[in-house]
């Protein structure tokens, strides 16, 4: 039983792990960006949007299966 | 943003909830042909989609254009903090409190809604106010 938490608290981890890495890329070229050319400030930021949404496709996914192991499969 | 300012974006809030929950009712319908319990649990886990990133997208464009750059960055980790918590809060509360419930409806469903969500951001994205 043990070994679920163990799976769980690996998915979550390592997702958020991906998350932050990719995130605080994201958002630093954003900002880098944004002080290079300020009149492509809005369009960048529509493109950070939709990259944010792809960027958390799987820990988000990974929140699902976790919360599966720990509810159902352990519970 | 003082409320009086003026927006330089046109957030397409409504047609992207709109189409959202058109494809969560689709799903739903198609998850519905196996049991009801399954057309139920698809459309919950499109819900648990579509809630989390309501919030993200209502958040990330609170401040908007170049001189608020920082606080666009801010926002979208707050944001994405705060969905990805909702996220986990209401998969847990589906968990605990609906029962029974049937998984691989309820995790296909939201799986879709993941991969689906960007590509509908992609083609309907926020456009620059004339």
């Amino acid at each position: 039983m043990e070994m679920v938490f163990i799976a769980a608290a690996l998915i979550i981890g390592l997702g958020a792990l991906g998350a932050g890495i990719g995130f605080g890329l994201l958002g630093g070229k954003l900002l880098e960006s944004t002080a290079r050319q300020p009149e492509l400030g809005n369009q960048l930021q529509t493109k950070a949007f939709i990259m944010a949404g792809l960027l958390d496709a799987v820990p988000m996914i990974g929140v699902g299966i976790a919360m599966y192991l720990i509810f159902v499969v352990a519970g | 943003m003082s409320p009086t300012r003026k927006r330089i974006n046109r957030l397409p809030f409504l047609q992207w909830l709109a189409i959202e929950t058109g494809l969560i009712v689709l799903l739903s319908l198609v998850w519905f042909t196996e049991s009801r319990l399954a057309g139920y649990s698809a459309f919950v886990g499109g819900l648990i989609y579509v809630i989390p990133n309501a919030y993200f997208a209502h958040r990330m464009y609170r401040f908007e254009g170049a001189q608020h750059a920082h606080l666009v960055v801010g926002n979208m980790f707050r944001a994405e903090t705060v969905k990805l918590a909702l996220t986990a809060v209401f998969f847990a509360a589906v968990f605990i409190l609906m029962e029974p419930v049937h998984v691989p409806a309820l995790l296909f469903t939201f799986a879709v809604m993941v991969a689906l969500g960007p590509l509908l951001r992609w083609f309907i994205r926020p456009q620059p106010q004339r």
